[in-house]
């Protein structure tokens, strides 16, 4: 069985986002770059389904060159090989154009399963496993939390308000990853050492036969708006406060 | 030969009486008694030497020598737990002294009188007689003590979990011993008996009990006395011969031991060197320890000293630092002699051919040593301070560790994400490094980077950045700096996790990262001396950066309180209320020595009480949080920092003084779950002084409500 696996790099989810003054974009000075949380679970997934039926696990990612780091983090968990889209056009590019790269990259080798991450954290569209699977005219299992492989089909588990659809999908397939699908391994010392070594081709969006043409575009980025200060409502009795606060939500913040 | 030249004044005994014609037999026996001995002490040498890697383990002779001296001869570590220690030091003396007594006789009888100068004799004699009996009371006494121990009085460390860890060898060297004591009396009883000199007097005991034989005729006597002396001839021969055979090799191993011991400073783990070529980290099987770490366990002795103080054991884990030497010891006993043979095989065929090595049929690290009781240990010292052997449990359980960590990256989730936010963020937490510095916003406390001109730096370390408890600790440190002017300054956010927790984890590649970034900026700056508020960075910035090229003095922030109090620079006026008890951090106390200081400052403080608890000093109780333990989840048995806080409410303390953050978080949190936090508080050293200073007015915790004017 060969799967492939999309990583993003995107920020820690700790890091101190900086808006740039000119609104292009972020400041990515001092900011630490992981690995897109819900990909881990796409990445240990398919590690699971290699160790069970072989074949090989293809990391595949857009990014400029600090997204070698990414893959490579993929690598040292077990993966085979990566592939890195990296392309100055691409850089911020909607998720159609990402979804259309990483098609062209995926058509060329052999693929059963292709997970993703169900969003990306940075931006957290949550587009484009699902483009992805357009383009390659496959079918998609979205939110995923459990994955069993059947023959030639897969049953995933997918969970909706207060229940759970069991869907079945026909191979090959896109998987979008949610928290509970598994916990990611921690890479281990030689698997690290080993990474160093596995193969990673770069490719551009010429040499994939790809051309960038934005469909949307981010117009500028505002940080969010400063949070007002809490109110603490005092009094003596628990009914006068009780009071108090239903008239503040009704008056003031009009919620109720 | 004649009684008769025996009179006042040249008292002495004829030596070997009632033994003709014994010679030939004694030596045939004694020779095949030493060959038993010499065969079996071959194949434990080809044991010791067949498995582990190199180490360096005899030089700096001159301190070997006097750990030797010190703790084999002498006996100091044994005599550190007082009533196993008198034991054993009955035993040991009183044996030794009988064997240079024997000696004597044996000269005596060899040397002495065939050259015409015999020397038991007179006032030597008797002084020498008298002597002996004490030291074989001395013995039976030990052995006694023993036994008791042993079978009736069974102290829980003579064993696991309730079930004693007998074997059967412990009694066959009980009785031995007392049996060659016993015999030797006998013999010497009926002896007197026979021979009825009036000054064997002084052979006190002999004397005693030559009256039990007043009705014995002297053939009797003399038939008895034979077969008493063969007997004790044989138990003593047998004793040399059971030597390699049976725990008795610990005459032999337990000194080497002590000559071999570590002379690095305390608690130091070996780096590892090569990350890039190597296949395996860490000891995943006993090939994988140097042989000095494989040597340790056949220096145990079972004593349980180490066990009687560990907080993983006491708190009802799995873990037990006897336990876990003991079944190395019982997996090396299983594997050396194949791997004896293999090499001895592989040395008789083609040169140049690598030996064939037997596989090992069962994992170190999960099956010898059950994972549970791996990662139990806190690595508090306790059983390496007070191992009567010299035994060092702590680096064989973080080489363990490393093999589960690093080679085969199976380990507590928490744990990993713990490691996870040191990679991202450099804290176990992985709050955003970026707010590291946010706790000195408002002290004026300048980085490095704005004044690299400045005699410490203050390493603030993780919990001291990010913990709300320990900020709290480096506000009030940083104030006393300031009060008394010294000159400092912070690395900010340019500072990054001291890899402590990283590196007793078993996680050497991130710890290494970790400590090499700090290295890097510290000497960027051309750091030379720092200060720590806590522990584990002080011990690690002082015993572990050196091995990466960071040489700095390091200093833990009570050396500096207590100097400056030493100093005038500050004065601590304000009396504080309540009842006081410090608590000794693991990585301060054992670790570093460091007992005086805090106390002294406690002892500066007005109005200062001040009740210590039962475990203190080396034999302190760990908080629990050390090893890495304090990112992960407790869920054997009871837990630790409970127990330390209960030690505390025994002594009714309301305040436990700490001078570790890691300490502060456990008792703060112990504190809680016995629901005494109306009553009883934990704080750090820091802040008792600066709350004695008394130049900041309390504030009481802010009234929302309270009415604005
Ligand atoms: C439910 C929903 C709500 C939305 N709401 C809004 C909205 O309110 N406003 C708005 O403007 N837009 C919205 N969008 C659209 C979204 O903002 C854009 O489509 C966005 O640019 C998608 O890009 P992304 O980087 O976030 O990728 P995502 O689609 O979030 O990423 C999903 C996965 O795709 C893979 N992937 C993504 N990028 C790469 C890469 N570079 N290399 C390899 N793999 C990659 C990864 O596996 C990743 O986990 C929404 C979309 C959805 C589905
Ligand atoms: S270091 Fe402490 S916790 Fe670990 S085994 Fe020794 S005594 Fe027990
Ligand atoms: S390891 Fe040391 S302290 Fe522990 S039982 Fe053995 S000899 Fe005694």
């Amino acid at each position: 069985m060969n799967i492939v696996a999309c990583v993003k790099q995107v920020p820690d989810t700790e890091a101190a986002i900086k808006v740039k003054p000119d609104g292009s974009g972020i400041e990515e000075a001092g900011i630490k770059w992981v690995m897109n949380p819900y990909d881990e679970f796409g990445v240990e997934e398919a590690l699971k389904l290699k160790e069970k039926f072989g074949g090989d696990v293809t990391i595949v990612s857009v990014g400029p060159a600090r997204a070698l780091e990414t893959i490579r983090t993929a690598l040292a968990m077990g993966a085979d090989k990566g592939i890195h889209i990296n392309d100055p056009a691409l850089e911020g590019a909607d998720a159609y154009n990402i979804a259309a790269a990483l098609a062209a990259a995926i058509k060329g080798i052999p693929h059963d399963i292709i997970f993703c991450g169900q969003r990306a954290i940075d931006d957290d569209a949550g587009q484009v496993g699902s483009v992805l699977a357009e383009f390659l005219g496959i079918p998609q299992v979205t939110f995923v939390t459990k994955l069993d492989v059947e023959g030639a089909s897969i049953k995933v588990i997918r969970p909706i308000e207060g229940a759970q659809l069991l869907i079945q999908s026909s191979l090959p397939c896109v998987v979008t990853a949610q928290k509970g699908l598994n916990e990611p391994r921690y890479a281990s010392l030689p698997g690290i050492m080993k990474a160093k070594k596995k193969p990673v081709d770069v490719k551009d969006a010429a040499g994939l036969g790809v051309t960038v043409a934005p469909k949307a575009k981010i117009a500028k980025t505002l940080p969010p708006p400063a949070r007002p200060p809490g109110k603490i409502i005092c009094g003596e009795e628990p009914a006068e406060k009780a009071r108090e606060l239903a008239k503040l939500l009704r008056e003031e913040a009009k919620v109720i | 030969m004649e009684l008769s030249k025996f009179s006042v004044g040249n008292e002495g005994r004829e030596v070997f009486w009632n033994a003709e014609n014994f010679e030939g037999l004694l030596f045939a026996f004694t020779a095949i008694a030493m060959a038993i001995f010499a065969y079996g002490i071959y194949r434990r040498w080809q044991m010791w030497t067949a498995i582990g890697k190199p180490e360096v383990r005899n030089d700096q002779i001159k301190e070997r020598i006097k750990l030797l001296l010190k703790n084999g001869l002498f006996q100091i570590k044994t005599f550190r737990d007082i009533y196993p220690g008198i034991m054993h030091g009955l035993i040991f003396f009183g044996f030794i002294g009988l064997m240079f007594g024997a000696a004597f006789d044996a000269t005596e009888f060899h040397v002495g009188e065939p050259y015409g100068f015999p020397f038991l004799i007179g006032k030597f004699y008797l002084v020498f007689s008298f002597l002996m009996e004490v030291l074989g009371l001395f013995v039976l006494a030990g052995v006694f003590m023993a036994l008791d121990r042993r079978y009736i009085t069974k102290p829980e460390r003579l064993g696991y979990k309730g079930e004693p860890d007998n074997t059967p060898d412990d009694a066959i060297v009980l009785l031995l011993l007392g049996g060659i004591i016993l015999t030797g009396f006998v013999i010497e009883a009926l002896r007197i008996h026979v021979t009825n000199p009036p000054w064997e007097v002084w052979s006190f005991v002999g004397y005693t009990l030559a009256k039990a034989f007043a009705g014995v005729d002297n053939n009797t006597a003399r038939i008895i006395h034979k077969v008493m002396w063969w007997t004790h001839t044989f138990m003593a021969l047998g004793f040399i011969a059971y030597i390699p055979y049976s725990r008795l090799v610990h005459m032999i191993t337990t000194p080497a031991n002590h000559f071999m011991a570590s002379l690095k400073p305390v608690g130091n783990i070996e780096p590892i060197r090569d990350f890039e070529t190597a296949e395996s980290f860490g000891a995943g099987q006993l090939e994988d320890f140097t042989w000095k770490q494989v040597f340790d366990s056949d220096a145990c002795t079972r004593c349980g000293r180490c066990q009687d103080g560990c907080p993983a054991y006491l708190s009802g884990k799995a873990l037990s630092p006897k336990k876990v030497v003991q079944d190395l010891k019982t997996y090396w006993l299983e594997r050396a002699p194949l791997i004896a043979a293999a090499k001895k095989a592989a040395g008789k065929a083609a040169e140049g051919a690598a030996p064939e090595m037997p596989a090992a049929t069962k994992a170190m690290v999960g099956e010898v040593i059950d994972l549970h009781e791996l990662w139990a240990c806190t690595n508090c010292m306790y059983c390496m301070e007070h191992c009567s052997s010299s035994i060092e449990h702590v680096p064989k359980i973080v080489n363990m560790r490393q093999y589960k960590v690093l080679t085969e990256a199976d380990f507590a989730p928490e744990l990993q994400l713990t490691y996870r936010n040191m990679e991202n963020n450099s804290n176990p937490w992985g709050v955003g490094s970026h707010l590291r510095a946010d706790w000195a916003k408002e002290l004026g406390v300048k980085t490095l980077a704005e004044d690299p001109n400045v005699e410490y730096l203050f390493y603030v370390g993780c919990s001291g950045s990010f913990d709300e408890r320990g900020k709290k600790v480096s506000v009030a440190f940083a104030k006393i700096l300031q009060t008394a002017g010294v000159s400092f300054g912070i690395l900010g956010t340019e500072e990054g996790c001291c890899g402590d927790s990283a590196m007793r984890g078993g996680n050497e590649y991130l710890s290494q990262t970790l400590m090499q970034t700090n290295i890097e900026v510290m000497n960027g700056y051309g750091v030379k001396k720092i200060i720590c508020t806590c522990p584990h960075g002080y011990n690690t910035l002082k015993k572990d950066y050196p091995h990466f090229g960071g040489n700095y003095e390091v200093y833990h922030h009570t050396e500096i309180i207590a100097n400056l109090i030493a100093a005038g620079k500050i004065s601590l006026k304000k009396p504080v209320d309540g009842m006081f008890t410090y608590h000794d951090s693991c990585f301060l106390g054992r670790y570093n020595n460091i007992y005086d200081q805090p106390r002294k400052i406690l002892a500066a403080v007005p109005g200062m009480k001040l009740a210590e608890m039962d475990r203190k000093l080396d034999k302190s109780f760990c908080c629990g949080a050390g090893g890495a333990r304090m990112w992960m989840e407790e869920h054997d048995g009871e837990r630790i920092n409970n127990m330390r806080t209960d030690q505390a409410i025994d002594v009714n303390a309301t305040n436990i003084a700490v001078a570790c953050p890691f300490c502060l978080t456990m008792l703060t949190d112990g504190i809680k779950a016995r629901e005494k936090e109306e009553k009883m508080a934990s704080l750090d050293i820091a802040e008792v002084v600066w709350r004695a200073m008394g130049l900041e007015e309390e504030k009481p915790s802010a009234d929302v409500c309270a009415p604005t004017e």
